[in-house]
């Protein structure tokens, strides 16, 4: 999921302080998870600007925010008018469900509420990890299962770096080496000879930003 | 003779480092590098090391071989993607630079701009690879150069890693990547770096012991709490608190001497790579002491 983190709320209110209406619109998935967007933090949210004197028009916690025509239309069902009337969305979501609304609403300024930080496995309620980089060509297959693109600082593939110090890496000793780690794990299930073979560089170009999808062209492409 | 005739005529071959400082001012190097010549086989020139921004190892090290002075390029991943690393081994090529040592290099995290970007494109190993299409007159995409790099590259080592079996792997690894040549990480503890060659002798690549000067037991303390791979043992560290505060530094060069002529008298490994840092001007008096010279 999305791992997001409330943006600091004086900068905020600092960035917003010319409007004096807003619709605020939150995400039922990852931002509920990690208590950035989700009804409790909508209420707050309201709360803290209407102390400021402020107008809140309505708030509502879309489905899922990255999702573009399910949120419009969710919206435009239930809250029309209200998000109509605000001078601003307030979206309280992460980057992509802002983006969303910014697609909803082109003439509507829109602000995100929330820094988006990194794509996560929750590991325990509200403790995020961050074990895949979104690189567009995996190599799991080669290194246990763990991932060095992510979990080592410097992103290399052929085994630790001078730094690697009794299990922790070079950057923080609060870091496990990703290398040590790849290590024990492919000794563990019997597979050391993975990382015996000189990995090839990475390609990075297998992710170039934008990157799109087209699931169906491609559907439809596969039948001609 | 050459750094890598001396290394494949099986003279004990010494290399000395120099960091380049921050800033154009380059008088106290250069008198270093001076005291150096007809002492040492090469120089061996650091890239920003500790990711501190300094003069870049290229510009430097065509500075020393203008002096007469054999250079070796350290060249890191850190700051450079694939294009810019070749680019610049091109350069160095043409530049007369002829040995290079390639590393990942430190993380920015560890110097004195933590703000930048990282680059690490490739890794160590892969850029041996890289070099050894560039002597073979290819870059990395397979295309064709107009004109061949003649390199003799190497890479580092740490013999006391911990744990010690993936950095054994890798080892292996530059090897098969190409490594002539390599310089460990500080050794303080013979013995145990006897037999890390016990290992490292059954392949056909040359090795040069790190020696780091120890200038008091402080910086001994220092090094075995934060520096990985480094080991000081208690005997030494005794050494230089016997000394006082006056004569560490005597000490510390007689350490080095004396494991120097070890290594040596006992053919232990290939040579030595000497890090005086920040007292490069007693690296003639290590080598005196040791009897090299
Ligand atoms: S290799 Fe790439 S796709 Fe696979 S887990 Fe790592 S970052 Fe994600
Ligand atoms: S110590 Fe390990 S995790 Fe850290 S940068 Fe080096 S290889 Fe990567």
């Amino acid at each position: 999921m999305i791992i997001t983190e409330k943006k600091d709320r004086k900068h905020l209110l600092e960035k917003i302080k010319e409007y004096n209406s807003f619709f605020l619109l939150g995400c039922s998935e990852c931002a509920s998870l990690c208590g950035t967007g989700g009804e409790p933090e909508l209420v707050e949210m309201k709360e803290l600007l209407e102390s400021e004197g402020k107008k809140v028009t309505g708030t509502f916690v879309a489905k899922t925010g990255c999702q573009v025509l399910g949120t419009k239309v969710e919206i435009k069902k239930n809250f029309k008018s209200e998000a109509d009337e605000a001078e601003c969305i307030l979206v309280m979501s992460c980057g992509a469900g802002t983006q969303s609304a910014v697609d909803i609403y082109k003439d509507k300024p829109v602000y995100p509420t929330n820094d988006s930080l990194f794509l996560g496995n929750m590991t325990r309620m509200q403790i995020f990890d961050e074990r895949c980089s979104l690189c567009g060509e995996c190599i799991l297959e080669q290194t246990g299962g763990i991932c060095p693109v992510t979990a080592c600082p410097k992103g290399i593939l052929n085994g630790p770096c001078g730094g690697t110090n009794e299990g922790k890496c070079e950057v923080s000793p609060d870091v496990d080496c990703a290398w040590t780690r790849i290590y024990n794990r492919l000794k563990a299930i019997n597979r050391l000879d993975d990382m015996k073979e000189i990995s090839k560089p990475k390609n990075w170009s297998a992710h170039k930003k934008p990157m799109t999808l087209n699931v169906r062209e491609k559907k439809e492409e596969g039948k001609k | 003779m050459s750094f890598k005739e001396a290394l494949n005529s099986g003279k004990f071959t010494v290399t000395a480092e120099a960091g380049p400082p921050k800033g154009t001012d380059i008088k106290k190097i250069v008198h270093e590098c001076e005291l150096l010549k007809g002492k040492v086989d090469a120089v061996n020139v650091t890239d920003n090391q500790s990711a501190v921004m300094r003069i870049s190892s290229t510009s430097f090290c065509k500075i020393i071989l203008d002096m007469g002075l054999e250079p070796i390029l350290q060249m890191t991943c850190r700051d450079r993607n694939r294009i810019g690393l070749q680019s610049d081994l091109l350069g160095a090529s043409i530049l007369g630079i002829k040995n290079v040592l390639c590393m990942t290099g430190d993380h920015p995290n560890a110097g004195d701009h933590k703000e930048a970007k990282t680059v690490y494109d490739i890794e160590s190993a892969q850029l041996l690879r890289v070099v050894d299409g560039l002597n073979n007159g290819k870059d990395m995409m397979g295309n064709d150069l107009q004109g061949a790099t003649d390199f003799f590259q190497g890479a580092v080592v740490t013999p006391e890693a911990n744990p010690i079996e993936p950095q054994l792997m890798k080892f292996e690894k530059k090897i098969d990547a190409g490594a002539n040549f390599f310089q460990t990480q500080a050794i303080y503890d013979i013995d145990k770096f006897k037999e890390f060659m016990s290992h490292a002798r059954k392949f056909p690549v040359k090795v040069l012991a790190g020696l780091v000067l120890l200038k008091s037991a402080g910086m001994a303390n220092f090094m075995n709490k934060f520096v990985p791979g480094i080991n000081v043992p208690a005997e030494l560290i005794g050494e230089l608190k016997e000394a006082g505060k006056e004569k560490a530094l005597d000490a510390g060069i007689d350490i080095m001497a004396r494991h120097i002529k070890q290594l040596k008298d006992e053919n232990i490994c290939d040579g030595v790579h000497i890090m005086a840092i920040g007292a490069e001007d007693k690296v003639p008096e290590i080598m005196e002491r040791a009897g090299l010279l």
